[in-house]
């Protein structure tokens, strides 16, 4: 133990009188971990929200679309693209036939309009969301004052607005008595019978800049014929009977679409469990490209600081001949070398975690997702360090082991 | 094994081959030294009187004939076996004085304890004891750096005394000082003697040479002069 301790305290030593060099060292293999735990930290950011967002929809809630939710390759394009879109009728349709056991509720949205009162309007950034009464029971979203929609209001096609937070603040500026205020959306009047709740961003983007209306109005006025594609959601009313409820209303839907027992499915139906799994395989390849880029650096790092190490060696070779002379075995002198490596990675690993850690979970805060520390990629990082010292100081110090005394005390 | 003797070699050579020439930096060197004596061993440069000392202070190996220090032959040890004989039985004083230019004192001399595996406390206790006999013990905690010539060829001689070693070495000890530090110097490896140390003198001056007891003057590697010194200086 004594001689250990000497070989760490003698490591620090050397590290202290070769700032520069050290500091140069630290940071490349830093960068490295950096990438590592950085990737790390923010895809666990991600998984977290993305599983807690998924998981607030309600367990017992699915999706049916006309495309998935996320596309992977680009061979299946076609494919989605042919399929018919799911229409208002076949919404209808749907929700009548399973109304004894789900509740269904249809969605379109589209982004890009422009709010306006009077004089003021908003950037041409609005989301718009043509849904139905059922909506805010399979969402998170809550109304702050007024009232949600009702059946009737999408029956008659009532021209009525739900309106989100961010678009108040632009178009009523000092008044909060905004109920019954006739708004224009790309210049449609609409009268606003009830206001959201806040909800801050995800992503790094608003969840605010939103107005909900009746899903006919929606259709009839902001889409084309030819793009009215509704998103269905359906929460199962008995949740023990849940995957018989998926089954069953898969059946119903592949009636009214008119499918032949052998044909696919024309739609997709996404549950929370698969809606997981495809965010899951999508921070995957984000960490595998976080890894392997790490990878990359810590390999370029370890080609430095072998260099680095090789170039000490050589300056302190006097030193090497005095150790040797007074005794010093060969074995002591790579552990030596190799334990001031592996202090000098070391450390460069846990500034880069640090940074991971922090930068990684920062980027998460910002982007709404929650701050995670991934204790996994810390460890990671850190024995990814240990093993890069080990494999790179390892030759520079049987260099140094090897040296001839005689001539190591006679160089100049 | 009352004849014992400290230092004994038996037809000691040492043979450098470069890419087309041999050359015979020693040949056949029989030396005998006992306990406690005060040698030099003198020659001009390229006498070999380098690789006579390397050899005999175990950083080096003879390409033939044995060596036995101690009453033990070292000429067939490997190099960890010869670090350990180094650490135990040998002391080297340099003519550049080789200390660790970023420790202090005390770290310098403590070097051949820590890899003789003391204890932190009794290193600590020994280099100090070892620099206040030298005549150091107000400059234990100052750099080399810090230090003048003189005080760093003392710091040197602690660190080479530090680990009771059977045999101190000095190459030109003096080299590098001006005659009245050198002339200091060469008053402590007198005092070393008296108190029972042996000593093994490397240089090319007469005037040092002439400190030892025993003058062993070397050419062409080539023992060519093996005398006792009527008149050492100091003694």
């Amino acid at each position: 133990m004594e001689k250990f301790y000497d070989i760490i305290h003698q490591a620090f030593d050397s590290i202290r009188s070769q700032k520069l060099r050290a500091f140069f060292t630290l940071l490349s293999i830093a960068i490295g971990v950096f990438a590592i735990t950085f990737s790390g930290s923010l895809t666990n950011s991600i998984d977290s929200t993305v599983n807690a967002q998924i998981e607030s929809l309600g367990r017992y809630t699915f999706f049916i679309t006309k495309v998935p939710a996320i596309q992977m390759g680009g061979n299946d394009w076609f494919k989605y693209r042919n399929r018919p879109e799911i229409s208002y009728r076949q919404y209808l349709d749907l929700q009548e036939k399973t109304e004894d056991y789900a509740v269904v509720t249809g969605s379109a949205k589209s982004t890009g309009f422009t709010v306006k009162f009077g004089d003021l309007e908003t950037d041409p950034d609005v989301t718009l969301v043509g849904t139905d009464h059922n909506f805010f029971l399979t969402s998170d979203l809550e109304i702050s004052n007024g009232r949600a929609l009702l059946q009737s209001d999408i029956e008659f096609n009532k021209n009525f607005a739900i309106v989100g937070n961010d678009i108040l603040v632009k178009i009523f500026p000092n008044n909060p008595d905004v109920i019954g205020k006739e708004i224009k959306i790309d210049n449609k009047p609409f009268t606003i019978i009830g206001t959201l709740k806040p909800k801050g961003a995800l992503l790094g983007q608003s969840q605010d800049n939103i107005i909900i209306i009746p899903l006919s109005q929606f259709l009839t006025k902001f889409s084309s014929q030819w793009e009215q594609d509704v998103v269905l959601i359906v929460k199962a009313n008995n949740p023990v009977e849940f995957s018989y409820i998926l089954d069953e209303t898969i059946g119903q839907m592949r009636i009214i679409r008119n499918l032949k027992p052998w044909q696919d499915n024309n739609f997709e139906v996404q549950t929370n469990e698969s809606l997981s799994d495809q965010f899951g395989s999508l921070t995957g390849y984000l960490t595998y490209f976080g890894v392997f880029s790490g990878i990359i650096a810590l390999i370029a790092a370890g080609v430095g600081i072998t260099n680095i190490m090789l170039i000490t060696v050589k300056e302190r070779t006097r030193e090497i001949g005095i150790r040797k002379a007074v005794g010093a075995k060969k074995r002591l002198i790579v552990l030596q070398f190799v334990s001031e490596t592996i202090v000098l990675t070391l450390l460069g690993g846990l500034f880069g975690t640090i940074f991971g850690v922090v930068v990684g979970g920062g980027l998460g805060i910002f982007v709404g997702t929650s701050f995670t520390i991934s204790v996994k990629w810390v460890l990671i990082s850190l024995t990814i360090s240990v093993l890069l010292g080990l494999a790179s100081g390892v030759f520079p110090a049987y260099k140094a082991a090897s040296l001839d005394p005689v001539d190591a005390l006679r160089y100049e | 094994m009352n004849n014992q003797k400290l230092i004994l070699t038996e037809h000691l050579s040492k043979i450098y081959k470069m890419e087309s020439t041999i050359v015979a930096a020693l040949q056949d060197i029989n030396i005998s030294i006992d306990y406690n004596e005060y040698v030099s061993i003198m020659g001009p440069s390229g006498s070999g009187k380098t690789t006579l000392m390397s050899i005999l202070g175990c950083l080096d190996s003879p390409s033939s004939g044995s060596f036995y220090l101690d009453g033990v032959d070292v000429s067939g040890l490997d190099d960890d076996d010869l670090a350990v004989i180094r650490n135990h039985k040998i002391g080297f004083v340099f003519q550049t004085f080789n200390l660790m230019p970023r420790a202090n004192c005390i770290k310098n001399v403590e070097l051949p304890l820590i890899y003789a595996g003391v204890p932190a406390d009794e290193r600590h206790e020994r280099a100090i004891k070892a620099l206040q006999n030298v005549g150091l013990g107000d400059r234990m905690y100052h750099k080399p750096t810090e230090l003048s010539g003189g005080q760093r060829q003392r710091v040197a001689i602690a660190r080479a005394l530090v680990n009771n070693p059977s045999l101190i070495f000095a190459d030109e000890p003096t080299g590098n000082l001006d005659t009245k530090t050198g002339e200091e110097i060469m008053k402590l490896f007198a005092d070393l003697w008296r108190n029972g140390n042996s000593i093994i003198l490397v240089t090319h001056e007469e005037d040092i040479a002439k400190h030892a007891k025993r003058i062993i003057k070397l050419r062409d590697g080539l023992v060519i002069d093996d005398n006792i010194n009527p008149t050492p200086i100091y003694i």
